[in-house]
C-alpha cells in the first residue's frame, strides 16, 4: 500500500515522506524522506530511509530510532528534527 | 600579512548540468588544494530549474511543461528547494572547511557567507537582510536564495541575485502541493518575492552586479581577486561530471 504525507515543519522546511506500507506484516517496506530541507552529510537521508524499512509505524519508536541514528552518525539537519521527521511518517495515509 | 589571493570566474550563460558539474569540478579540485579558493559567477541558458538534493523531480516540476518552454532541469548537490533560473545572477564560492574564516557551525557560515553576497547588493545601492536559514532579503521580500553542502573537507555555497523575476512562469514550471489554492500561492509569491530590477529600475547590467557580487566577497573576507579559467582537470571533472551525474536521468530522477 503507498501512503505518503506533505507536512511544513513550524519555522522549518516542507517534508514530503512516501512510504510503501506492508499491510500483513505492518511495517514500512521502503520509505522516501523529501523535501527542501538541509541535512549533513547529504547521504545520510538515504541511509536512513534504509534502517527504517522493516521497522513499524509507532510514533515513539520511530523517533527513538531517527535521533540514536542522528547521534550515531553526526548528522546535522536544518530545518528539520528527529521529531518532525516523525511527525510526518506519522501524517502518512 | 599579504592579503590572500582567490580566483574569479565568469563563466557566462551554461546548460543546468553544465553549471552543476562545473560547481561539483572546482569543490574536488580545491579539496587537493589545486585551485585556491574560488567564486564563480554565472547564468542559465537555457532558463532552467534546479531541485533539492532531497526532492523528487517529478513531485516538485512539470516535466511536460519544462519541455514546451525548453526549459532545462536538474537536481543539485545541496539541499533546499526548487529554484528557476531565469534572469539571475548566480554565484558558486568554494573553500576548504578548515580556512580560518570559515566556521565549523555550518549556520555560522552560511551567515558569513550571505553577508558576503549583502555587501555586493550594498554596492548596488540595495539596503539588505539576512534571514536565516538561507534567505536574502530587501525590503523584508526575498532576492536571494543561497544552499550550500560540503563535501571532501570543503564548502560549497551556491546562490542567486534575482535581477527579474516571472512569478506566472515560474508557476507554469513548478507543481504546487495543492492545485485548489495555486492563486492564493502565486498571490502570496508575488507578495514575497522581490528583484534588482524591481528595486533599480532596469538600469544596470550583469557585469555590474558580478563586478558588486565580487566587491562584496573582497571586503566580507578582505581578500583580493586574480579572474582566472578553469583549469584543465577542472574541465575534465566538469565533462565527467555532466555525464556521469547532472545530465543523466538516473540522477535527476533519482529520488
Amino acid at each position: 500500500m503507498k501512503m505518503k504525507s506533505v507536512y511544513k515543519v513550524p519555522d522549518g522546511k516542507l517534508i514530503k515522506i512516501f512510504i510503501k506500507y506492508n499491510a500483513s506484516s505492518k511495517t514500512i517496506e521502503s520509505i522516501t524522506i523529501a523535501g527542501d530541507f538541509f541535512a549533513y552529510p547529504e547521504e545520510s537521508i538515504q541511509q536512513l530511509e534504509q534502517v527504517l524499512r522493516g521497522k513499524p509505524l509507532d510514533e515513539k519508536k520511530l523517533e527513538t530510532m531517527i535521533k540514536d541514528f542522528v547521534k550515531d552518525n553526526q548528522v546535522e539537519f536544518i530545518g528539520v528534527s528527529p521529531a518532525s521527521i516523525t511527525d510526518a511518517i506519522m501524517r502518512c495515509k | 600579512m599579504m592579503t590572500e589571493e582567490w580566483r574569479l570566474l565568469q563563466t557566462g550563460l551554461l546548460s543546468a548540468a553544465e553549471n552543476m558539474a562545473i560547481d561539483r569540478a572546482i569543490l574536488v579540485a580545491h579539496s587537493k588544494g589545486h585551485v585556491p579558493p574560488t567564486v564563480r559567477l554565472y547564468g542559465w541558458n537555457p532558463a532552467a530549474i534546479s531541485i533539492g538534493y532531497f526532492q523528487q523531480l517529478t513531485e516538485e516540476v512539470d516535466l511536460t511543461a519544462c519541455e514546451k518552454d525548453h526549459i532545462d532541469y536538474v537536481r543539485r548537490i545541496t539541499g533546499g528547494g526548487a529554484v528557476f533560473h531565469e534572469d539571475e545572477v548566480t554565484y558558486s564560492f568554494v573553500i576548504q572547511e578548515k580556512h580560518p574564516q570559515i566556521s565549523k557551525n555550518i549556520l555560522e557560515s552560511y551567515k558569513t557567507i550571505c553577508l558576503a553576497i549583502m555587501n555586493g547588493l550594498d554596492f548596488l545601492g540595495v539596503k539588505s537582510t539576512y534571514a536565516p536559514i538561507n534567505d536574502i532579503l530587501v525590503n523584508n521580500k526575498k532576492i536571494s536564495g543561497n544552499a550550500q553542502t560540503r563535501k571532501q573537507k570543503t564548502v560549497l555555497q551556491h546562490g542567486t541575485i534575482l535581477t527579474d523575476v516571472d512569478v506566472d512562469k515560474m508557476f507554469r514550471l513548478l507543481k504546487v502541493p495543492n492545485e485548489k489554492i495555486k492563486g492564493k500561492m502565486i498571490a502570496n509569491v508575488k507578495e514575497r518575492v522581490t528583484s534588482l530590477t524591481h528595486e533599480l529600475g532596469s538600469d544596470f547590467s550583469f557585469e555590474d552586479v558580478s563586478n558588486a557580487l565580487k566587491k562584496g566577497f573582497e571586503e566580507t573576507f578582505d581578500v583580493t581577486f586574480t579572474t582566472g579559467i578553469l583549469t584543465d582537470e577542472e574541465k575534465t571533472l566538469a565533462t565527467s561530471f555532466q555525464k556521469t551525474t547532472f545530465g543523466s536521468k538516473k540522477w535527476n530522477h533519482q529520488r
